[in-house]
């Protein structure tokens, strides 16, 4: 992991030479500063004890100073460029996830288990349809069983009205 | 000495009882299982089951667990030597070898010495456990707060120099675990931070919403990206035996695998994946004809498998005994431990003498059912194995959900996970490690709190850290380990930019 790609070599010119790096540290200064602000009004050092924002605070600099050297040799020493993001599997896998947690509590266990399954199995291109919807049942009717009488775990199954 | 023995004896008494037994073999079978599945690891496992062991008897459950844990290493290396795919991480350089032994015909030989190489190195990591349980327990009851917090920094400092990649982007994500630790109520005074009066983040980011987004989530996001074929040698596994120069080849790498796995066991940071990686590299230098080494070397299975079983069981011995969770795994049965209102630590041993010594008998048992019942099971592996992902992700995904929510029955915890896993997938795209990250979030409280205590009892000074001598020597091995670990690759990057600017 991060040797120089032989594609890099040909990127000498470009003017960030390790882009993974270098917004990836970025982005932790960004989280730095963020938890910084995020504790702006916590009380801090008390004397010679602690406050709650102290180490909050404390961690916040270090990784702001951390990630803004990853961020440094990022910019000046070469590594491998960007990595291509997907967008089918990332999307449908957090719509999915987002469809259960909307809809377990007012929809119940079959249903929202039933829409969750269908919806993440979109997340690969080689997706049947109808042996999705098939799979989804079995699936859903194994969850059912399993949760709340197999494992006792308080779970309504269907809506409520 | 006559107290280990009677306190083994205790120990086997709790494990031999039917619901242990039975909860033994339940938790082998689930992880040989998810071992054999790729896309599936015991961390996400553990974080799905979490919410199962709420009805168990502590120990009971943590048998369970733990035997998902070791029964991965196992089963790990069915699928490597049968498809050429790690079905667990730690099984990874066991596809080098295994695979070409499976090709040449030979994959029951190449299954048969990663049982017996894994069998060995749990019976001895289970001895070593319980061996080094009391004395280090004795150590853990002097130290201090300075000397615990000291403890924890040498502890990241190691996950930090273990993890493969940059340095510092390891110590970064460490910061970045510690950071999302606070977030959530001072244990002092109870003041919210950074919560953003968000109730359900009034308690802290659950653990296992993390574990199970950044390793489970993200994990599945990365694999639906590598539409690899999966390639299953077809031809019937017959000859389950090894011959005798196979076994003569293969117990030097049996005992070298295992004592490397123990001591990587033992460090925190390492772990099994460490461990087999280490292994193999040793066994490959050690070679007379290193060349031999991905052609089939039966040395190359029996050294990584020996290594990832016995890891997975010595790391068990921080957790216990001083009540640091060396891994990512153990810092799930931290929380295992927490949800049955036990304190990992020294005083585990002690006040629950049950669980301490149950567990350690139970894994040998474990480690023996997995070797009868592992073997002639190969055949139901190999067909689950053909269950294509595109039928195993959305199952994964549905459990995960399931557990998540049942956890505090909130549907913004399953939210949270989702939020993780996107980070998660960003962390793997920008090569960043997320063991680190969630041995500092795991650690965070504890550090928190040992860093106010022994600042509290210095009345504000720091040089405590540095003038009580176990804290100081535990500081300094953690400063040698940074500077060895970091100065060839400064070296390497100045080199690197002295190059660019003379073209």
């Amino acid at each position: 992991m991060g040797g120089v790609e032989p594609a890099a070599a040909q990127r000498k010119s470009a003017v960030i030479r390790n882009p993974q790096d270098f917004y990836g540290g970025l982005a932790l200064v960004g989280l730095a500063l963020f938890a910084l602000w995020a504790s702006r009004d916590l009380p801090g050092m008390h004397g010679f004890a602690f406050g709650p924002g102290t180490a909050p605070r404390l961690f916040a600099i270090l990784l702001g100073i951390i990630g803004a050297a990853v961020a440094a040799i990022g910019f000046f020493t070469n590594g491998p460029r960007l990595e291509h993001y997907a967008i089918r599997g990332p999307l449908f896998i957090t719509a999915s996830i987002l469809v259960f947690a909307a809809t377990i509590r007012p929809l119940g266990l079959v249903i929202s288990s039933f829409a969750t399954i269908v919806v993440c199995a979109a997340a690969t291109s080689e997706v049947r349809w109808i042996e999705t919807f098939i799979w989804a049942a079995v699936l859903t009717l194994f969850c059912s069983l399993l949760f709340p009488y197999g494992l006792n775990l308080p779970m309504q199954l269907w809506p409520r009205f | 000495m006559m107290d280990l023995i009677t306190n083994l004896i205790h120990g086997f008494a709790v494990a031999m009882s039917p619901t242990n037994l039975l909860l033994c073999l339940i938790g082998t079978l689930v992880g040989t299982l998810i071992g054999v599945l790729p896309g599936i690891g015991p961390l996400a496992t553990i974080a799905m089951l979490l919410p199962i062991t709420f009805g168990l008897p502590p120990v009971g459950a943590l048998i369970m667990l733990a035997g998902i844990y070791y029964g991965a290493q196992y089963g790990g290396s069915t699928t490597s030597i049968l498809i050429n795919i790690p079905g667990e991480s730690s099984s990874v350089v066991t596809t080098l070898d295994g695979h070409q032994m499976a090709k040449q015909g030979r994959a029951g030989p190449a299954l048969a010495i990663a049982a017996i190489g894994s069998f060995f190195a749990g019976c001895v990591s289970t001895v070593l456990v319980a061996a080094l349980g009391a004395p280090l327990t004795s150590v853990a009851l002097l130290f201090g707060p300075a000397e615990y917090f000291s403890l924890m920094v040498l502890g990241l400092i190691f996950a930090v120099v273990l993890a493969k990649g940059s340095i510092l982007k390891a110590i970064a994500m460490v910061l970045a675990g510690l950071l999302m630790s606070m977030v959530g109520s001072d244990i002092e005074t109870g003041q919210s931070r950074m919560a953003f009066d968000i109730p359900e983040l009034s308690d802290g980011i659950g653990f296992v919403v993390v574990a199970m987004g950044v390793f489970g989530f993200a994990e599945i996001m990365r694999n639906l990206e590598q539409t690899a074929t999966r390639e299953i040698v077809q031809a019937k596994v017959t000859g389950l035996m090894p011959t005798l120069p196979d076994l003569k080849a293969a117990s030097g790498a049996i005992g070298r695998g295992t004592i490397i796995g123990s001591i990587l066991g033992i460090l925190p940071g390492g772990g099994a994946v460490i461990a087999a990686f280490a292994a193999y590299t040793f066994e490959k230098k050690m070679a007379k004809d290193p060349s031999r080494f991905g052609r089939g070397a039966i040395e190359g299975v029996a050294a990584p498998e020996s290594a990832n079983n016995a890891a997975a069981q010595t790391s068990f011995i921080p957790l216990l005994t001083l009540g640091i969770p060396p891994n990512a795994v153990m810092a799930l049965m931290v929380g295992a431990m927490t949800i049955h209102g036990i304190v990992p630590g020294p005083q585990v041993m002690t006040k629950q003498p049950d669980l301490f010594w149950g567990m350690i008998a139970s894994m040998w048992i474990g480690n023996l059912m997995l070797v009868v019942i592992n073997l002639p099971l190969v055949g139901l592996w190999v067909r689950l194995l053909r269950v294509p992902y595109r039928m195993l992700f959305p199952m994964i995904i549905i459990f995960c959900s399931i557990g998540v929510y049942s956890l505090n029955n909130a549907p913004f915890d399953v939210v949270l996970t989702g939020i993780f896993g996107l980070v998660g997938y960003w962390l793997a795209k920008h090569d960043f490690e997320p063991a680190p990250m969630l041995l500092g979030f795991v650690l965070g409280p504890l550090m928190e709190e040992n860093l106010r205590r022994a600042m509290l009892i210095a009345r504000g000074d720091p040089s405590t850290f540095l003038t009580r001598p176990i804290s100081a020597g535990l500081l300094l091995v953690a400063l040698l380990l940074l500077v060895v670990a970091v100065l060839p690759m400064i070296r390497q990057k100045r080199e690197e930019v002295f190059v660019e600017s003379d073209a």
